[in-house]
């Protein structure tokens, strides 16, 4: 479920669909994100989960949607 | 109509900033609100004898400025006037935006706090330059360094609704600055971009004449001039500096000797005008297009005039609901 919200939101924001990604696919080498669009997803992924504030620190070290869906996993 | 002026940022701020509102309010009306820091605003406006004009002003105690870093500079300051002035807009409580602050951190800050219209992949800041037949569009200028052929096509898009609905330009004319104007020419980007812009042009929903090089742009080969980010600056940076640089040296000419002196008094009148056309406080700011509200960039180094000016163009940008037409149209400008 965590998974399925984590890729419409990465759906929306990059222009890819949905189905084309998995728990492996990279933001920055797989979508082409820059700083800003890493802003922006963090930013999405805290109005929709309940889970804090994500501070810079930790969405450096969030590299995939794995890590991503973990995270989100530990607070929800 | 209500615009939202964050006071405390640009070089000049705030006297620049609430002096050049003061002036927008006593030629155009409207409804203002200064955001920043209160006592100091209010102070202004009381030296500037504004207690009748319909000026709110709005506290925000901290301030963004050039060397915080764009991406985070509005979620770490959240009571920036910028921050501040952006979560305004997003609620309502305005309809435009105008900050002379780091560009960079507006940019971010407009498309994490007001968002972008929906299917848009990225806002483009187009800046007009003067050219011979008047003004052309140049989109982007710097905003986004590394494109997609996607991106373009949204520029050209998003350039030719500013220029028809704001400037008044019927069927603007929409060149993909290339290093070459045949149909083969470019790189990767360009010659995808070339496809999709021919498309456009072809379906009849943008006027796109071709390739334009760098010295057709200011000959006036196009209204719309549609670039890379990185292109784009570096092409802004050398026509500032190539009219700066003229500019002077015509100076130099006619203070050689007494009948070049005299002479220049002959030409005084056309002179202003050759100043004027070349001077960024004749044309104040530039919108972020693709953001889902108005957010207008008036120049960094802005006087009072230039945010004169810069409410002048939001309040036509409003007026003309450019916003509403990429809207309508995103379809056509999503691949």
């Amino acid at each position: 479920m965590v998974f399925e919200k984590v890729c419409n939101i990465l759906s929306e924001q990059f222009g890819v669909d949905a189905g084309s990604l998995n728990m492996d696919t990279a933001f920055i080498e797989d979508l082409g994100a820059d700083s800003l669009d890493v802003v922006e997803l963090m930013m999405s992924i805290e109005e929709e989960f309940d889970v804090g504030e994500i501070s810079e620190e930790e969405a450096a070290g969030m590299k995939t949607i794995g890590d991503l869906v973990r995270r989100i996993g530990d607070d929800d | 109509m209500k615009l939202i002026i964050d006071a405390m940022s640009g070089d000049n701020a705030p006297e620049a900033i609430v002096s050049g509102c003061v002036m927008a309010a006593r030629e155009f009306g409207q409804e203002y609100i200064l955001v920043g820091k209160e006592d100091t605003i209010r102070g202004l406006l009381e030296k500037e004898k504004a207690a009748d004009l319909p000026i709110s002003v709005y506290n925000a105690d901290d301030v963004i400025d050039m060397h915080d870093d764009p991406a985070t500079a509005v979620r770490r300051k959240k009571d920036a006037s910028m921050s501040v002035a952006l979560r305004l807009l997003r609620d309502g409580e305005g309809d435009a935006m105008i900050s002379a602050g780091n560009t960079g951190a507006l940019l971010s800050g407009a498309t994490l706090v007001v968002k972008r219209v929906k299917g848009i992949r990225r806002a483009a800041l187009p800046p007009m330059l003067p050219c011979k037949s008047g003004h052309v569009l140049l989109v982007d200028a710097g905003a986004n360094t590394e494109c997609t052929p996607e991106y373009l096509l949204q520029f050209a898009y998003m350039g030719s609704f500013y220029m028809e609905k704001v400037m008044g330009v019927k069927s603007p004319r929409v060149g993909l600055v290339n290093n070459g104007s045949e149909d083969t020419k470019g790189d990767p980007l360009r010659k995808e971009a070339y496809q999709l812009l021919k498309e456009a042009g072809d379906a009849g929903r943008i006027n796109f004449v071709g390739n334009v090089e760098g010295s057709d742009v200011p000959k006036g080969a196009c209204d719309v001039a549609v670039t890379d980010g990185f292109t784009g600056n570096v092409m802004l940076k050398t026509v500032e500096g190539v009219a700066s640089f003229l500019m002077g040296e015509i100076k130099n000419l006619f203070l050689t000797n007494t009948r070049t002196k005299l002479a220049y008094l002959l030409v005084k009148p056309a002179m202003g005008g050759l100043k004027k056309l070349l001077s960024t406080s004749e044309v104040g700011g530039a919108p972020f297009l693709g953001i889902s509200r108005p957010v207008f960039k008036a120049h960094g180094s802005s006087d009072a005039r230039a945010i004169r000016s810069a409410v002048k163009q939001a309040m036509d940008f409003v007026n003309a609901d450019v916003v509403g037409e990429i809207e309508r149209n995103i379809d056509h400008m999503t691949l």
